[in-house]
């Protein structure tokens, strides 16, 4: 009976029209990207319907031309391998946090999560110093050293995090079968934190790969990661929107399957207590 | 035999406890040279009088933070810091809860329009930020040749200290409100729908329900969402810098971005690892909030 009252049928219209609002909010740029994108550099600027059919393929060629793909390798090597060598180091230290007899434990969970907190600004001060002196500006040393200050924390929190949800009693049956501490972390513990490891190098990649700051200040040409070379698209006349479109398609592409993969982890793993 | 069975075990034990503390010395050395050792030089230069091109007279004090005080800049950035956080994290809140709880119920073939969702969340700050600059910038975007038509002139947002503030409120909760949704949609799996029922026979209305029954179960995500969004926000860089380059003129300019305009465009080294000291340690202090309530949840 309620369910045909009008005042029903307004609360229900409100309610689609909210969830519309909210979709056009959420789609609506990454679709005028991908319209830009494949624009004729003529006819970015006119309106889409007045030119519906102004459609190139150019712009793509135009990017692979560029110097752009070169910035996203270096994106690749830089942030893959600040991702590899935090998890190197990052992994066993999350699990031992997790589980062994520690006194500071609190004081280890706070610094981690001061140095993902801080602001870079408080970072990139002294390591530019640092790397004028030293000569590491524009190397990809240099660029690794400063997103390990990103991925470390990140990694070693999040992977403190899935190692704690592992009953201490599996390892401790893996150790009183007679297996060493580095056999059960690696062939117990790993294994069955593994969405909690894939989590945590996909985190890591992610801050890294996003990363625009340390890059505008310490890479120069040669080693410019993709975020800072989209910069390049812009000059002081004029704004190539085109290039930019497909820029930032390049830039997003290698993400999604990442998201795809870890978004039901990211949860747990970046915060760690939100089940209450 | 016993001893000697419960004194090998102790030995044991021991044996692995060592073990666990030599795993965390690499991450402990690792930390100490990328982390510490760079955040002890923030602060050391905060108490110098270091510049970029002039180098540095020997001088060493409070006197960088005597002049914080009364630096009106500062304290206009804390003002558009304090903006950009309160506005983002609750529009990012407001989004994210009710794009979950719409989400949430979405059953069967359309489950996997979640995905749409996430795409945001993927895209990387600078894209995010020159997207909406795009969508901002009146020449171009599809949203004022859309108005056109009806003889409607959207206002030129980047102009004012207000528009372009709105301009990178929109982006960042564009970009960010994801997260929030992810969050909220776990949480919301917890709880349990005999709740629900239990307060639909009780005869509450569904916005009551949301209110008094669903709502106060949500309240640890969502104080940890604000916290974390809260935190990252005092980071603004990108969208301040793509889209509004500190302006108009210098007014949005935010904390973070006034330190890296002192350090690297006035060349006052100095004085800029002083603002970010001040940053740092506000988020210090939330941090130590965050673990300690981290700490109270998972035990």
């Amino acid at each position: 009976m309620i369910d045909n009252s009008s005042a029903f049928r307004v609360k229900k219209a409100l309610g689609l029209f909210m969830m519309f609002s909210l979709l056009a909010f959420a789609a609506m740029p990454t679709l005028w990207v991908l319209i830009l994108s494949i624009r004729e550099q003529s006819a970015v600027f006119q309106p889409i319907w007045e030119s519906p059919l102004a459609v190139t393929l150019e712009n793509f060629l135009s990017i692979g031309r560029s110097d752009f793909p070169r910035a996203l390798l270096n994106s690749f090597i830089t942030a893959g391998t600040a991702t590899v060598l935090a998890m190197i180091v990052g992994v066993p230290a999350g699990f031992a946090l997790a589980k062994a007899r520690l006194s500071g434990k609190f004081i280890a969970s706070w610094i981690l999560l001061l140095l993902r907190m801080a602001p870079p600004v408080g970072f990139v001060i002294p390591l530019f110093i640092t790397y004028v002196n030293a000569g590491l500006i524009d190397t990809y040393t240099g660029l690794i050293f400063a997103y390990m200050t990103l991925t470390l924390p990140l990694i070693t929190w999040s992977m403190w995090n899935s190692f704690s949800q592992i009953p201490d009693e599996l390892i401790e049956a893996a150790i009183m079968d007679g297996a060493s501490l580095t056999k059960a972390f690696a062939l117990v513990a790993v294994p069955a934190a593994r969405p909690g490891v894939v989590a945590a190098a996909i985190l890591g990649f992610l801050v890294a790969w996003n990363d625009f700051f340390f890059a505008l200040i310490i890479t120069r040409s040669s080693t410019t990661t993709a975020p800072v070379a989209v910069m390049n698209f812009i000059s002081y006349d004029s704004v190539d929107w085109a290039s930019i479109a497909v820029a930032s398609i390049a830039l997003t592409l290698p993400i999604l399957p990442l998201m795809a993969i870890a978004n039901r982890y990211i949860v747990q793993s970046l915060s760690g207590a939100v089940k209450g | 035999m016993a001893f000697s069975s419960t004194r090998r075990q102790r030995g044991a034990t021991y044996e692995i406890q060592r073990g666990y503390r030599r795993m965390i010395i690499p991450a402990l050395v690792a930390v100490s040279v990328f982390a510490i050792v760079p955040l002890a030089g923030m602060f050391g230069l905060a108490f110098s009088d270091y510049h970029l091109i002039r180098g540095s007279e020997g001088r060493f004090g409070f006197h960088n933070f005597v002049r914080l005080i009364s630096d009106g800049r500062l304290m206009g950035s804390v003002y558009v810091m304090a903006i950009l956080s309160i506005f983002g994290v609750v529009a990012q809140v407001l989004i994210g809860t009710a794009v979950a709880v719409g989400l949430q119920k979405i059953v069967g073939r359309w489950r996997m329009g979640r995905v749409l969702f996430l795409v945001p969340y993927a895209v990387p700050h600078v894209a995010v930020a020159l997207i909406w600059l795009s969508l901002f910038t009146p020449t171009l975007s599809p949203i004022n040749a859309f108005f056109d038509i009806f003889g409607i002139t959207v206002p030129s947002f980047l102009t004012t200290q207000n528009g372009a503030m709105f301009a990178i409120v929109v982006a960042d909760t564009w970009t960010n409100f994801p997260f929030s949704m992810l969050i909220i949609l776990a949480a919301l799996q917890g709880i349990s729908p005999d709740l629900d029922e239990a307060a639909a026979l009780d005869g509450a209305t569904r916005i009551k329900t949301f209110f008094y029954i669903t709502l106060p179960l949500l309240m640890p995500a969502l104080l940890m969402i604000t916290l974390f969004r809260f935190i990252d926000s005092l980071k603004h860089f990108p969208m301040i810098f793509v889209i509004t380059k500190g302006g108009p003129g210098r007014s949005t300019q935010a904390t973070n971005f006034y330190a890296y305009v002192q350090t690297f465009q006035n060349s006052n080294v100095a004085y800029g690892a002083a603002i970010a000291v001040t940053l740092f340690l506000m988020a210090a202090l939330i941090s130590f909030y965050v673990a300690k309530l981290n700490q109270r949840v998972s035990s």
